[in-house]
């Protein structure tokens, strides 16, 4: 018989990790026309980072993400990045990104606070203009104002920055410190059907609520949430690297490692819940690695709810499942039928 | 039988071909996106041409490449006259390298070079501990270790050199299980050190008298597996040298900075002869953070005089990538009647594998969120991270975090159950909440851990009494 269960659980995960130098570093150019490209050392590894780069630049500068073009990930031409790691991209390369076309954007000030006859810090960008704040229909088109910038001032408006989360040592005996510059939350609940003769379990239904801070782009957020919960559900219920008595590996290949294919994926609803933190770009946080904490806890937890076992080591596999239905009815037995 | 369906108009008549016409058919040109001329017009307004720019739904650049099969992944490469280099594994968990006799391979047709690890300048790397050979040449630390790499014109004949070499070895016996290995006296897997290579120690408060003053103690056990990143783009990476011994390396390195470093320390060569361009990657999830093919690519093109490419198999990236900490967690919690905790002692046992790759990163990440989302203030976590014979664990997305979790949830929940309330408020009685001092005693700013605990309940429609509504 099919026994619905449902499971919770919730997490925290840092950002930008303080212990050692995190730093990320950016340079901006705004083009005659302007548009805008972004030089950055780091790596898109199919997240979607560079998206979300372009996005923040392109906000700083008033104009829309298609309008940067973003260089990234060579040794020659880009500047140091700590790399695609540590779900740190949107948060340090993000702020590295948003300083650097803060500088771009201050040359571009400068040029056109005497032709709208204000002081620059009386200046705001917006929907491709330079604009007087309070009154935006005083303003220039800032491609105007960058090739203005370029051929009658002679400074080209382009910007470099760098971008470390505050480094601090933790205290070597007790660990006690800011080891982190934030940290995101999140919570998921999973419905699940467990065949308490099989022991085999499904995976209906997840629900994930997220913290990122601000989402840069909440598609790319539900992206990254729905593939976080892949692979917890993988690592749930059938992930496993088996070895031999003699230390070898049993199953390196997709045949006998059995991962989740879309036909195993639940449905899963995505919320991005309210928040913003002062220290990230707009307020952002991060996402990346956050989005498989919880997915496995809340499984267990709900084929603990279905069944009444706790299964204590992962994957829960159906043998195990079943192993442990097994031992709670002779258990049950026992206490039914004491011996003679 | 030819069994195909031809698939036009006789759809669903099975028909017979000549042999040469079914050859034909084999030979034709991959799948690829119809012609079109570039770039390609969408038809709705996109969020990519809205301002302002955040918080906007913008499609990304790449989806549409992908999409079309138009990106152009590292195996898509081809630069004239280029080399196909494959790498021979060890097969043996712990053993000393006596020989290696590489005589036959680099005698077959098509073999233009054979590589050892005493051909590498400095045969040593890793992000913290320099303790991995980017190929074995002394010994053996687990099956995956590469112990020689071919460089032949064809990917066929690079793997039947892998066969022609032999290698002879003098096993040790290995260390399979980490809470054997933290027993094990020093010198451990790598002399002279020991085998525990990291240990992290979080104190806050004072653990005895939380627990002098709970009402119950609870204690349970966790372990959690090895796992890989299978990304569904192996590692690979390409090198091709200028006649000014300039290298470019175009790799899947999800970290361009040190993976220059590491390379350029590797090959003895000033770090401004070096190019890391790093492609668009295919899947990372932290297994490419550290370089594994590209010094023995950049050598044998340098010992050939030809642009090299290798990438890994499927079976590769299982034995010879880095994998997710294996972790034994043992949780002693002890809570008032209202179910708040009072207490928390963790002890984590962290299985390295071979090597240190990103352990002390992930031992400190996972030992700081061993407590769970939750106001504690009494708190002692203590983890330790051994070396076993095993495939070398790394980074990981989570860092430690999902082994911690499914820990301290799980174990959350037992302490509901026993206690009567609902798993939902025992979280919301305990969740951190904005300026609550984290396990390091950090003072904690824009936290909605209470926030994401009601609309997920919300959402799902979770009430007390265990219906759904």
């Amino acid at each position: 018989v099919k026994r619905r269960g449902r499971g919770i659980a919730c997490m925290w995960y840092p950002i930008g990790f303080t212990v050692a130098a995190n730093p990320s570093a950016a340079v901006v150019k705004v083009n005659e026309d302007g548009t805008a490209t972004l030089l950055t050392g780091t790596v898109e590894t199919g997240q979607g980072s560079l998206t979300i780069l372009a996005q923040i630049v392109a906000e700083e500068l008033g104009i829309a993400t298609g309008d940067v073009h973003v260089v990234s990930a060579d040794t020659d031409t880009t500047p140091m990045d700590t790399g695609a790691i540590a779900s740190r991209t949107t948060y340090v390369t993000g702020n590295a990104a948003r300083l650097a076309a803060e500088k771009a954007k201050k040359i571009l000030f400068e040029v056109a606070a005497p032709l709208l006859g204000v002081k620059a810090e009386h200046l705001e960008v917006g929907d491709h203009k330079i604009r007087i704040k309070g009154f935006p229909q005083r303003s220039l088109h800032i491609g105007d104002v960058a090739e203005r910038a370029r051929g009658v001032n002679g400074e080209p408006p382009l910007g470099s920055a760098s971008f470390n989360p505050a480094t601090a040592a933790l205290d070597p005996e007790t660990g006690q410190g800011k080891p982190f510059a934030t940290y995101v939350y999140a919570t998921q609940i999973a419905e699940v059907d467990v065949d308490d003769e099989t022991g085999e379990v499904e995976v209906l239904r997840v629900v994930a609520s997220h913290d990122c801070g601000t989402p840069i782009n909440p598609m790319l957020v539900e992206g990254q949430v729905e593939g976080g919960i892949s692979m917890g559900v993988g690592f749930a219920l059938e992930e496993e690297i088996l070895f031999d008595a003699k230390g070898r590996q049993i199953n390196p290949n997709l045949t006998n490692y059995i991962m989740p294919t879309s036909l195993d994926m639940p449905k899963v609803e995505v919320d991005i819940v309210d928040s913003y933190d002062p220290t990230g770009p707009f307020g952002a946080k991060g996402v990346g690695e956050p989005t498989c904490v919880a997915t496995a806890a809340a499984i267990l937890n709900a084929i603990h709810d279905a069944v009444g076992v706790r299964v204590t080591s992962l994957p829960a596999t159906a043998e195990k499942v079943y192993m442990a239905l097994k031992a709670k009815r002779a258990q049950e037995q026992r206490v039914l039928q004491p011996g003679p | 039988v030819d069994r195909r369906d031809t698939g036009d108009k006789k759809a669903g008549v099975i028909e017979r071909q000549a042999p040469a016409e079914a050859l034909r058919d084999l030979l034709r040109v991959p799948a690829a996106a119809p012609l079109a001329p570039l770039p390609l017009e969408t038809f709705v307004p996109e969020a990519r041409q809205q301002t302002p720019a955040v918080r906007q739904r913008a499609t990304r650049p790449d989806a549409r490449l992908h999409g079309l099969g138009q990106t152009k992944y590292i195996d898509d490469f081809y630069l004239p006259g280029m080399l196909y280099a494959k790498i021979k594994r060890a097969g043996i968990a712990s053993a000393r390298i006596l020989r290696i006799d590489t005589k036959e391979a680099e005698a077959m047709p098509g073999v233009v070079a054979v590589l050892t690890g005493r051909d590498i300048p400095c045969n040593s790397f890793g992000p913290s501990l320099k303790d991995q050979p980017v190929l074995a040449d002394e010994r053996v630390f687990h099956a995956g270790d590469g112990v020689a790499a071919v460089a032949a014109v064809t990917e066929q004949i690079a793997a039947e050199a892998l066969e022609k070499i032999t290698v002879e070895y003098e096993p040790i016996m290995p260390v399979l299980d980490p809470l054997v290995s933290l027993t094990l006296e020093t010198p451990g897997i790598h002399a002279p050190s020991s085998n525990i290579y990291g240990h992290k120690v979080i104190k806050k408060g004072d653990v005895e008298k939380g627990f002098a003053a709970s009402f119950r103690i609870f204690e349970a056990s966790f372990r959690t597996q090895m796992v890989e990143h299978v990304p569904l783009e192996p590692h690979s990476s390409l090198a091709t040298w200028d006649g000014n011994g300039r290298v470019t390396i175009y790799s899947t390195l999800g970290r361009i900075t040190l993976g220059r470093a590491d390379i350029a320390r590797t090959l003895a060569v000033p770090m401004s002869r070096i190019r890391i361009i790093a492609t668009v990657v295919g899947g990372n999830f932290g297994g490419k953070n550290e370089i594994t093919t590209e010094p023995v690519v950049a050598l044998l093109a340098k010992k050939t005089g030809r642009p090299v490419k290798c990438t890994f198999t499927r079976p590769e990236e299982f034995t010879s990538s880095t994998t997710r900490h294996p972790i034994v967690m043992d949780y002693k919690t002890g809570v008032s009647k209202e179910g708040r905790i009072l207490a928390r002692q963790i002890r984590l046992v962290l299985e390295g594998g071979a090597y240190c790759s990103w352990s002390e990163t992930t031992l400190a990440k996972a030992c700081i969120l061993s407590p769970g989302p939750y106001d504690i203030e009494n708190i002692h976590a203590e983890a330790f991270v051994v070396y076993t014979n095993k495939t070398m664990t790394g980074a990981m997305r989570g860092f430690g975090a999902p082994q911690v979790c499914f820990a301290y949830e799980s174990h959350m929940d037992d302490i509901a159950k026993a206690l009567g309330i609902d798993p939902l408020e025992i979280r919301m009685r305990n969740a951190l909440r904005e300026g609550s001092l984290s396990p390091t005693s950090q003072q904690l700013h824009s936290v909605v851990v209470r926030e994401t605990l009601l609309q997920a309940a919300e959402r799902f429609g979770w009430n007390a009494q265990g219906g759904r509504s």
